[in-house]
């Protein structure tokens, strides 16, 4: 059990006690969900959702990354990995007693991977090179791509990858906020909501297809969830420490120390990903000299933001992406901090400091602006302290918080925002293509991805990616991974700052609170201890 | 009569049409629009042809006149569109919030009303000339309260400390007690203020003094003579304290987590979710149509002078 908890500070010692069925847990949420179509799960409010009532093919054990069965009981992949045979679990149905059987799952990951024009369904993000499927038996799904696609096996563990039954998936897109509508085959079922500000789950007594290795079979332990939408930080807090509620998300870190001097338990889960960074746009002219990319590397003191404004539960970061993802390479020496090569790398560029302490070149100043990202945590003040750091080298940094009609068109253009802050949660090597690949989110604006007007792209890298996407050798796949993590840093096109994690906070008595692989929570195994 | 409610109700009718109007062309001159802001996301990863598809499908980029007589038919018809958001029809959103606020901001306006009242006689009639003067800075303290640190200090002192009131699952009744309190308070100093300089100034009219010089005490002169005259001033505020109604309600239920057009708005204007945004203009402005008509039609009531024809007093 405790592999399953990213880390729990404090009160482990009391997990051996035996689970006690039935209660209901109260988990305050920060934001209201969006949409709850299972590729929108990358926003965290949907996935804490999602992650309750859907199953997947596949799960990615937390412990060790590897991929076991779930409604799959075993899988064929062929050697270039274009198409893979799953066998399913039999006996598995939807909440709404349909059965989960081959044609279900093939709509679902057709729906996923090729999207659906006609009711506006985006593909999701996690499936590449997504060619068709085809229903063997009622227990035998087939699906082939156009390219090598090894990410596909992972991709099937994923939140964005729950099954849901088909008949939700023959609604337009626009109407998936509600959460009624979610059909699928999870241990808790969506039995009412009050739009935007609650949801109530409730248990299926006839759950019986966890995943083997989760730690107990049959019905969930709890008999419901109320989900209660709590945007203020501090009522969430007073409401868990006053015993009014059980179980709340999103902690911040100044906040911890209050929570834990009073018994209760910090959970902290990785996200797995891509890091928390900052990334440049090598389209605008400042930053497209590598050596002011390098010097903003080396003036950059990571460690001083997490000592500063975080806690235990962020780690620094030693790479592009988490020391807990597949395929980690320790990089710290490419991002020592180092303010006198960062002043030497920008005179040798030329940039002279100027009257006002801000270096100038050709009547151009270093001045670089970033929009604050709200979902990541405490976000200004982490650019605030960079833009501290920066400026005593000599570089300016403007850290705007605009309305999110302009930030989001400004972050489409390099002149606006040579500077982005990103971060990305999966626990497979194609999570670095998801982050950088033009066609994905793009981080580096390149041409062909969001910013229609673009003009710069880096081949090089983008040919790294598509190999990390295709290569069916799992060795050769990690040797890639490794290479685009340096290649990424070499070019200082990334400054990774953490480890960003998900930190929830509960009462002492709930026990057996899980995460998946990127720190989504898992309520199956949750039971409420006498108080 | 009839052409008086004719009139108003044409008046109404502009007024909604203005609004609607005014409201379409500012979120139209926003930079981005919900659209972008939802799909542009990189998390949804999607490639610019896609989005250029959402946006076709959306008519996100039709000619703005298109998209005005779109909107606007379909105002007409009762369909306010899709919220972009939330992923439910504005319809939806409308029904699962409104009532929450109706009742929300009712309570607080009746318990401001109550609020304002007491402070105002009580600062009209307290013994002391020292106290009176401290009663009158009262409204004055109450404006400047933030909302948002009261409610907070609320829900800290009754909820977690005295555990009087749960935040979390409480009853029907339960859950409107501290942000009905938060409300009120800075709704009711304005009406309080108002109250005090009102009955101040009736005081000095001569009608009192003929009715203290037969022999009235000050407190059956203040509720009979003074007070009807006091109203009429208090009741024309009504309509911004409407608006006011409306910007507090903001807050509470963003503190609270309560469901309601407050917060609604708050998050459609966070993520220019058009749609919802026009739907409560329209909304708003309905609300203060109908106000301000019913102050008209209730002023001659309380002051029938006002049924008079100008000039009659001559």
């Amino acid at each position: 059990m405790a592999l399953l908890l990213g880390s729990v500070s404090t009160g482990a010692a009391l997990a051996q006690d035996a689970p006690v069925q039935g209660g209901t847990l109260v988990y305050l949420e920060q934001q209201a969900h969006t949409n709850l179509y299972p590729p929108a799960g990358g926003f965290y409010p949907n996935s804490g959702i999602l992650n309750q009532i859907t199953d997947k093919l596949t799960w990615q054990n937390p412990a060790t990354l590897e991929i076991e069965p779930w409604l799959a009981e075993s899988w064929e992949i062929n050697a270039d990995a274009t198409e893979y045979v799953f066998k399913l679990r039999p006996g598995v149905t939807f909440s709404d007693g349909t059965a989960l059987d081959a044609a279900a799952v093939a709509k679902n990951f057709d729906t996923f991977g090729l999207g659906n024009k006609d009711l506006g369904y985006p593909v999701a993000e996690a499936i590449n090179n997504y060619q068709g499927s085809e229903a063997i038996d009622p227990l035998t799904v087939k699906f082939t791509f156009k390219a090598p696609a090894p990410g596909f096996l992972q991709a099937t563990s994923v939140i964005g990858s729950g099954i849901v039954a088909p008949s939700v998936l023959e609604q337009p897109y626009d109407e998936l906020g509600d959460a009624t509508k979610i059909i699928g085959s999870g241990p808790f079922v969506v039995e009412s909501e009050v739009l935007g500000q609650s949801l109530n789950l409730k248990v299926r007594e006839d759950y019986a297809w966890g995943p083997p290795n989760i730690g107990h079979t049959g019905r969930a332990y709890l008999d419901a969830i109320q989900l209660i939408v709590t945007p203020e930080d501090s009522v969430r807090i007073g409401a868990l420490l006053s015993g009014q509620a059980d179980f709340i998300r999103q902690i911040q870190a100044y906040d911890e120390a209050q929570v834990e001097a009073q018994g209760y338990l910090i959970h902290s889960a990785p996200t797995r990903g891509v890091n928390n960074n900052v990334t440049f746009r090598p389209e605008n002219p400042i930053v497209a000299d590598i050596k002011v990319r390098q010097a903003l590397t080396a003036a950059t003191n990571a460690g001083e933001i997490v000592s500063t404004l975080f806690s235990a539960h962020y780690p620094q970061a030693t790479s592009v992406i988490a020391s807990t993802a597949a395929g980690y390479v320790d990089l710290s020496e490419k991002l020592a901090f180092d303010p006198e090569k960062a002043k030497a790398l920008l005179d040798e560029a030329g940039w002279v400091v100027g009257a006002d302490g801000i270096r100038e070149k050709d009547g151009v100043k270093l001045e670089l602006s970033a929009y604050e990202s709200l979902p990541q945590p405490q976000n200004r003040a982490t650019l605030q302290l960079l833009s501290q750091q920066w400026a005593t080298v000599g570089a300016k940094l403007n850290v705007l918080a605009g309305d999110s009609g302009s930030a989001t068109q400004d972050n489409l253009d390099p002149l606006k925002t040579p500077l982005r802050p990103a971060m990305v949660g999966r626990a497979d090597p194609d999570v670095i293509k998801s982050n950088f690949y033009p066609t994905n989110r793009d981080s580096l604006l390149q041409k062909g991805g969001t910013n229609p007007n673009a003009t710069w792209e880096d081949p090089a890298l983008n040919e790294l990616l598509l190999a990390i996407a295709a290569e069916p050798d799992t060795k050769r796949r990690l040797d890639l991974t490794a290479d685009v993590q340096a290649y990424l840093l070499d070019q200082a096109y990334v400054i990774p700052i953490f480890e960003e994690p998900q930190v929830f906070a509960g009462a002492p008595y709930v026990r057996g609170i899980g995460f998946d692989a990127v720190a989504r929570p898992s309520f199956y195994n949750v039971w409420l201890a006498p108080r | 009569m009839t052409t008086t409610i004719a009139t108003r109700f044409g008046q109404a009718v502009l007024v909604l049409l203005l609004a609607f109007t005014a409201s379409f062309l500012l979120l139209q001159a926003l930079p981005g629009d919900a659209i972008l802001i939802k799909y542009q996301n990189p998390e949804m990863g999607l490639s610019p042809e896609q989005i250029a598809e959402i946006r076709l499908r959306y008519g996100a980029d039709a000619p703005i006149w298109a998209q005005y007589g779109n909107t606007l038919v379909n105002f007409l018809q009762g369909s306010f569109g899709y919220s972009v958001q939330a992923g439910v029809p504005v319809n939806t959103v409308l029904a699962a919030n409104a009532w929450p606020t109706l009742r929300l901001a009712s309570l607080a306006l009746v318990f401001a009303v109550l609020l304002a009242g007491l402070v105002a006689f009580a600062a009209t009639l307290a013994p002391f000339n020292w106290l009176r003067n401290a009663l009158q800075m009262v409204p004055s303290l109450m404006i400047s309260v933030p909302v948002f640190w009261l409610g907070i200090m609320l829900i800290q002192l009754f909820s977690f400390r005295l555990r009087l009131v749960p935040i979390i699952n409480p009853s029907e009744f339960q859950a409107l007690i501290l942000p009905v309190a938060t409300l009120a308070v800075p709704i009711a100093a304005p009406l309080a203020q108002i109250l005090i300089r009102s009955l101040d100034e009736i005081e000095t009219q001569p009608f009192v003094a003929v009715a203290r010089a037969k022999g009235a005490s000050r407190r059956f002169v203040l509720w009979h003579h003074v007070l009807r005259n006091a109203l009429l001033p208090v009741l024309t505020i009504a309509g911004v304290l409407f608006g006011e109604l409306l910007a507090g309600a903001v807050v509470t239920e963003t503190v609270f987590g309560i469901n309601g057009l407050g917060r609604v708005t708050e998050q459609a204007v966070s993520n220019q979710d058009t749609a919802v945004l026009q739907a409560i203009v329209v909304l708003a402005a309905l609300g203060f149509v109908l106000i301000n008509l019913l102050v008209d039609l209730l002023a001659p009531l309380i002051d029938p002078r006002l049924n008079r024809p100008v000039g009659a007093k001559a």
